[in-house]
């Protein structure tokens, strides 16, 4: 099955397959020969490529991975082909709208929207507390709440969902 | 001697402080709040005190408990470390109220340094250099073109009830005044709803090196000459050496005098540190920070001098080990402050579990810092874990051997600075020397385009292996517990798997 991984902008589609007990891997079509050894349980990992042993520091899930190489620190994400059917049938019928995640860790001040209001794009949909500046979170298209996840005085980590919207477009 | 202090802080500076008076043969009194239970510091003092409470204000910031602390523990003198009470004027009074000895300057000079103006004035009076300019608005380009005669160009038109850049204007010759100050009276007008403009001298360039200072109670004072601080975003400092590579012997010597004279101005004593802004060999006073700073373990590596240990001493009445003569730079020293932030999304804090830890080592690397694995880092704190200090021969061995320690390094579970550091150090312009404070804004922090694909194909193997296991093991796949949590950076699954590889 492919995988889609994205990172710094880019996607690369990964096959992994095995042939002959052996396992092969091709990234954009083409092969890539490594040999991926875990130190530990906790995500250090040593790949070797090309005649070149590489300490890598993996963490994350099946869909979101953080590593980092030699000081660089690269953000992935991935899916596979029935992952993204799901997500773009999922992206199709919220019609635009969709989860509102928070881009940062903070504190939810007030919830200033109820589920089931319909909203215009700018309006704020809640006020989020981080760094000691409060933000306002705006609808960017006019949308319906379709579910509301937080309520005020929560802390939030980065990347929590805050609302969903339904998209009013489609 | 003392034979007992109290360490009223938390993070890197407390076990920073708990190392140096353990070499001293000093009993270290840590204190903790409810979610330093575990805390380094908590763990590496002689004892520990519980601050119950987990905000700043409950626990920090707290001068009753923390005074009762040292009284029931039979502390003899508190060590502030840096941040939190370090230039509270009033509880240094407090402290020494209870009987206990401050360690740190006494509160009047705490007091005339904390205020921005008030210092100003008073070092102004002293005769130290400040930035040229008008504390009071003039009333029409006539009267500005006569004071920037006075002042020198460039010069900055500044919105009096200003602030965020709004109503600044930089007029570089005569003949650019009044259309200048036209304008940014008008910015001000309709930003703030007052039009008055002040004068002040245009830095270009400007970089901010601070020189260290150490008095003892005897009225003898030292500098350690400069550090070099310009590798900042928001007045957060992220990269500091020393030397600084425009400061010549000359000048040096000048600046360390300059320092000298400030904080003899207020009767200083122990540690505190003069900064300055530089700009095109001209420097000028900015303000003077009355205690420990966190950047002090580079000159501490360029001058073989233990600054905590100064501290103590000169708390403790005796007079300072170490005179001018003595001091001289013996190569060069760099330091990285790692923070939980994430530089490629504009800095933004990033919270997380510490459960991926690899240390630097080696030679001439030092790693301060309270992190261990496991460690919740959140936003209760401030989002510094620590530093990594390396010294050199000379700046680019430095250099190398930071980039060399920054690779060695990880710090999985959250996202940090390091990576904007380590761009820092390998563009052009910082081997140069040549950066100035605005040289981190301008930087897109983004990884290396080399390494793409072999990432590419670890993490297609990680999640090859995750996947492989929760189908081994239907149950370690569950995902509700992160799905309900609003998907946090680190899965149920990836802890569940940590916690029996703990176990096993």
């Amino acid at each position: 099955m492919k995988l889609f991984v994205q990172v710094d902008g880019r996607e690369f589609e990964v096959e992994l397959s095995h042939v002959a007990g052996k396992r092969v891997m091709l990234i954009d079509g083409e092969p890539m020969e490594v040999d991926y050894r875990a130190a530990d349980a906790l995500g250090q990992v040593i790949l070797m490529h090309a005649g070149k042993s590489y300490g890598i520091s993996i963490e994350g899930t099946t869909h979101q991975v953080h590593a980092t190489l030699a000081g660089h620190a690269y953000a992935l994400h991935m899916e596979d082909e029935r992952e993204r059917a799901a997500s773009l049938a999922a992206k199709a019928a919220l019609g635009g709208g969709g989860p509102l995640e928070a881009v940062m860790p903070g504190i939810v001040v007030e919830v200033l929207v109820q589920e089931g209001q319909q909203v215009e794009a700018g309006q704020p949909i809640l006020i989020l507390e981080a760094m000691k500046m409060q933000n306002e979170i705006l609808a960017v298209a006019p949308a319906v709440v379709a579910s509301v996840h937080v309520k005020a005085g929560d802390t939030v980590p980065a990347g929590a969902v805050l609302v969903v919207l339904r998209g009013l477009e489609s | 001697m003392f034979e007992r202090i109290l360490i009223a802080n938390r993070g890197e500076i407390a076990l920073r402080v708990i190392r140096t008076a353990r070499e001293m043969g000093i009993e270290c009194v840590a204190v903790y709040s409810d979610v330093d239970a575990t805390a380094m510091h908590t763990r590496m003092a002689h004892s520990a005190v519980a601050l119950s409470g987990s905000t700043p204000q409950e626990t920090y910031l707290n001068m009753d408990k923390i005074l009762d602390a040292a009284l029931a523990t039979g502390a003899q003198a508190i060590h502030p470390g840096y941040g939190f009470l370090s230039e509270n004027a009033e509880f240094a009074r407090r402290v020494m109220a209870a009987g206990l000895v401050w360690i740190g300057p006494p509160p009047g000079a705490i007091t005339t340094m904390g205020d921005k103006i008030e210092s100003r004035r008073a070092m102004a009076k002293a005769g130290v250099p400040c930035v040229p300019g008008l504390q009071d608005p003039v009333d029409d380009f006539q009267a500005a073109l006569t004071a920037a005669e006075t002042i020198g160009y460039p010069i900055a038109i500044k919105a009096a009830a200003g602030g965020g850049g709004k109503g600044i204007r930089i007029v570089r010759q005569a003949s650019e005044m009044e259309s200048a100050f036209r304008t940014a009276s008008g910015e001000a007008k309709s930003s703030f709803g007052d039009g008055r403009v002040y004068l002040e001298r245009y830095l270009d360039h400007p970089r901010h090196i601070e020189i260290q200072v150490l008095f003892d109670q005897h009225g003898h004072g030292v500098h350690l000459f400069e550090r070099e601080c310009s590798i900042q975003r928001r007045h957060q400092k992220l990269v500091e050496e020393a030397p600084s590579p425009v400061i010549d012997p000359a000048t040096r010597e000048a600046m360390g005098q300059v320092a000298l004279q400030a904080a003899a101005h207020v009767n200083y004593e122990g540690a505190g540190t003069v900064e300055f802004l530089w700009s095109n060999g001209e420097f000028f006073f900015l303000e003077m920070n009355t205690r420990l700073q966190v950047e002090h373990p580079v000159t501490e590596m360029i001058t073989g001098v233990d600054l905590v240990r100064q501290q103590i001493l000169v708390a403790a009445g005796m007079p300072l080990e170490i005179t001018q003569e003595d001091l001289v730079i013996r190569g060069h020293s760099i330091e990285v402050r790692i923070n939980a932030e994430d530089p490629s999304a504009g800095y933004l804090p990033s919270t997380g579990v510490l459960h991926n830890l690899r240390m630097s080592g080696g030679p001439w690397v030092r790693l301060d810092t309270g992190m261990f694995r496991h460690m919740e880092v959140g936003l209760t704190y401030d989002p510094m874990l620590g530093k990594l200090i390396v010294w050199g021969p000379n700046r680019t061995a430095a250099i190398e051997r930071m980039k060399r320690a920054i690779a060695e390094m990880n710090v999985g579970g959250v996202r940090t600075s390091m990576p904007a550091a380590l761009m820092v150090l390998e563009h052009e312009r910082f081997v140069a020397g040549d950066f100035d404070t605005h040289f981190l804004e301008s930087l897109e922090i983004r990884p290396p385009e080399q390494y793409l694909r072999l990432i590419v194909a670890a993490a297609a193997l990680y999640r090859h292996g995750l996947v492989e296991r929760s189908a081994m093991d239907p149950l370690a796949s569950e995902r509700r517990g992160w799905r309900e949590r609003g998907r946090r950076e680190y899965s149920a699954y990836a802890r569940r798997q940590l916690e029996r590889g703990e176990s096993q």
